[in-house]
């Protein structure tokens, strides 16, 4: 069992949730045209995987296996309900903003990932830093994913325009192709840097 | 264990099972609907604040966005809300103590849904004095620019019917717009709700325009 | 006149709409599953399937359970057990019904209640306000255009058995700059159509 400390920052680069495992991409990169808003959809994502796996950690004991999954996605639906409600409270702007895909952070593979893998074996503390952590590992790649999407394709960050007249703003990088070939080209870099400190290390 | 035991095990199982999924599903629906009903008021009142922002916008009052009560004071000092039968109720806009224009809730189609406007009008009921936007689903970060204020702005003191779209950075006349690159169909369908409601609203509110 | 609009959606939801391509809905089980063309075949209609019956049943149970009694905020947790009620039930009918048809799609179904586009379609139908015709049309259009995604992408997969690609990008990298151009391709196909 791996101390918190490896597992937290396991969670963020090794078996960083995106690349290790490509998962749970899909919602969230339509909220990455804009920094604002991927912040608060990181947020909201940390929020919710991190208490489903504790409170899936805390009950494991008492669910009855064949309804596990059911039993899953209900705590993780309650959880980003709470989530809707509240930013429709407080940030309503925001939440029309990001429209139906707060609600989808349910289908997000990740959170019912970790909760397979992880909460429904381990304590609660420990299930805690990991959901924390794997979060936090995707919210990351999220927001370098939308400061570059935001910078190229609007020429601004956080609705602040930046980039003077002479910048003519990348459309393309507001649409769905850019979100996937940012994505891909993340993927490639850090896959290269790994690779080669894995050379390294065993030359 | 034998069958009789075997069988009792597998009732209680049955049992536990649906016991289990019941409670923690009341739980958790409990849990949800305190907080929901904690909120609701609050989230009413954003709509409403929504709604009042966006009358005073069309109607081109100047107020303090991030000031709550400044809304609400200057709606009930410059608005006043016409009820309708049969129809979205209209707005009536006071400055100085006289009438000085209106402002009607609009819905037409834009290349997603509907999209749903407040358009302000001068006692003309053809010079506008502002729009905005209450609901639109158009494609984020080309139609949705739409809600960016140099485009809403754009229209004040434009003449309805508005009869051309032109490039984004050239100089629009009194009956033109500079509409979204990238983005001329959903600019063009805010053209045609806005034409179709200055074509319509005389009729359908019975109004009478004046200089 | 309601005819010609849930065409129009209809069309849409396939082409310039994309539920995957222009969406970013369902991508999991794409990157997982397509790389081989039969599968892909099996799954998308599988998924083309439940879209369509559980955005019917959804739209029913949102506006005439949930909204009359001012519970939409619940909408969340109702979809989603509808989908995987409904993916239950639909798995035992196959299975006592015919076992080919088990052996070629009813091993998927599990699968798809977690994908996040029938959710998602869904969802968009509520907040785009859709009418019951324009619903069944958006969750049927948008199950042919995933299902037209992925049979894409697995026979471009397919085809690059043999090209040599980077180390970085093999796998998911790949994939998913195959589908930015796709998404670029589907994109020509805007103002084919407008809703007027």
């Amino acid at each position: 069992m791996p101390t918190n400390k490896k597992l937290f920052k396991d969670n963020l680069l090794k078996n960083n949730p995106v690349f290790a495992q490509i998962l749970g991409i899909c919602s969230t990169l339509a909220v990455t045209n804009s920094l604002k808003n991927t912040v608060v959809m990181s947020a909201g994502l940390i929020f919710v995987l991190s208490l489903s796996n504790v409170i899936i950690s805390m009950i494991r004991k008492k669910i009855p296996s064949k309804i596990r999954m059911m039993v899953e996605v209900l705590v993780i639906a309650s959880l980003v309900i709470i989530v809707d409600i509240i930013l429709k409270a407080y940030l309503p702007v925001i939440s029309r903003k990001l429209g139906p895909y707060v609600g989808l952070i349910i289908t997000n593979c990740i959170i019912m990932g970790r909760a397979e893998a992880f909460a429904i074996t381990n304590k609660p503390g420990k299930s805690f830093i990991d959901g924390f952590s794997s979060a936090l590992g995707y919210s990351y790649v999220l927001l370098v994913i939308a400061f570059f999407r935001e910078l190229l394709g609007s020429g601004e960050i956080w609705g602040v325009r930046v980039l003077g007249d002479w910048w003519i703003n990348w459309s393309f990088m507001v649409m769905a192709g850019g979100a996937f070939f940012m994505l891909a080209i993340f993927i490639w870099v850090v896959k290269g840097l790994f690779i080669q400190v894995e050379e390294e290390g065993s030359a | 264990m034998n069958e009789k035991d075997r069988k009792s095990r597998k009732i209680k199982d049955g049992l536990y099972t649906i016991f289990f999924m019941f409670f923690i599903t009341v739980v958790f629906i409990s849990i949800i609907s305190f907080i929901y009903v904690k909120t609701r008021s609050k989230i009413k009142l954003n709509e409403q604040l929504k709604l009042k922002r966006a009358i005073l916008f069309a109607g081109n009052i100047e107020y303090d966005n991030s000031n709550e009560n400044d809304i609400l004071d200057k709606y009930s000092k410059y608005v006043k809300e016409i009820e309708v039968e049969n129809a979205d109720n209209y707005f009536e806009i006071y400055k100085d103590g006289a009438k000085s224009g209106y402002v009607f809730l609009v819905t037409g189609p834009g290349l997603w849904g509907k999209i749903d406007t407040a358009i302000g009008f001068k006692q003309d009921l053809k010079t506008m004095t502002g729009i905005e936007f209450l609901k639109q689903n158009e494609t984020p970060g080309l139609g949705a620019r739409i809600t960016e204020t140099w485009f809403k702005e754009q229209f004040e003191n434009k003449v309805a019917p508005i009869e051309k779209a032109v490039g984004e950075n050239k100089e629009a006349g009194i009956k033109e717009f500079n509409a979204i690159t990238g983005a001329t169909s959903s600019s063009k369908a805010v053209m045609k709700i806005i034409n179709k409601s200055a074509k319509n609203v005389k009729k359908r509110y019975d109004l009478m325009e004046e200089e | 006149m309601n005819f010609l609009s849930a065409f129009a959606i209809f069309f849409a939801a396939i082409f310039t709409d994309n539920i995957l391509l222009t969406k970013y809905l369902g991508m999991c089980s794409f990157l997982a599953v397509s790389r081989k063309v039969e599968t892909s075949w099996g799954l998308g209609l599988a998924v083309t399937f439940v879209m369509t019956f559980t955005s019917a049943i959804n739209w029913v149970v949102y506006n005439y359970l949930l909204k009359p009694r001012d519970l939409e905020y619940l909408r969340y947790i109702i979809f989603i057990v509808i989908i995987a009620a409904f993916v239950q039930i639909v798995e035992m009918i196959i299975e006592r019904v015919s076992d080919v048809l088990y052996a070629s799609l009813g091993i998927f179904l599990p699968l798809i209640t977690v994908n996040c586009s029938i959710l998602g379609v869904s969802l968009f139908m509520v907040i785009r306000d859709y009418s019951l015709i324009n619903s069944i049309a958006f969750g049927l259009g948008s199950g042919i255009g995933w299902m037209l995604a992925i049979l894409a992408m697995s026979g471009i997969r397919e085809k690059m058995k043999r090209s040599q690609i980077p180390n970085g990008l093999e796998g998911a990298g790949i994939a998913l700059i195959i589908a930015g151009i796709m998404a670029m391709a589907f994109m020509g196909f805007s103002g084919i159509l407008t809703l007027s």
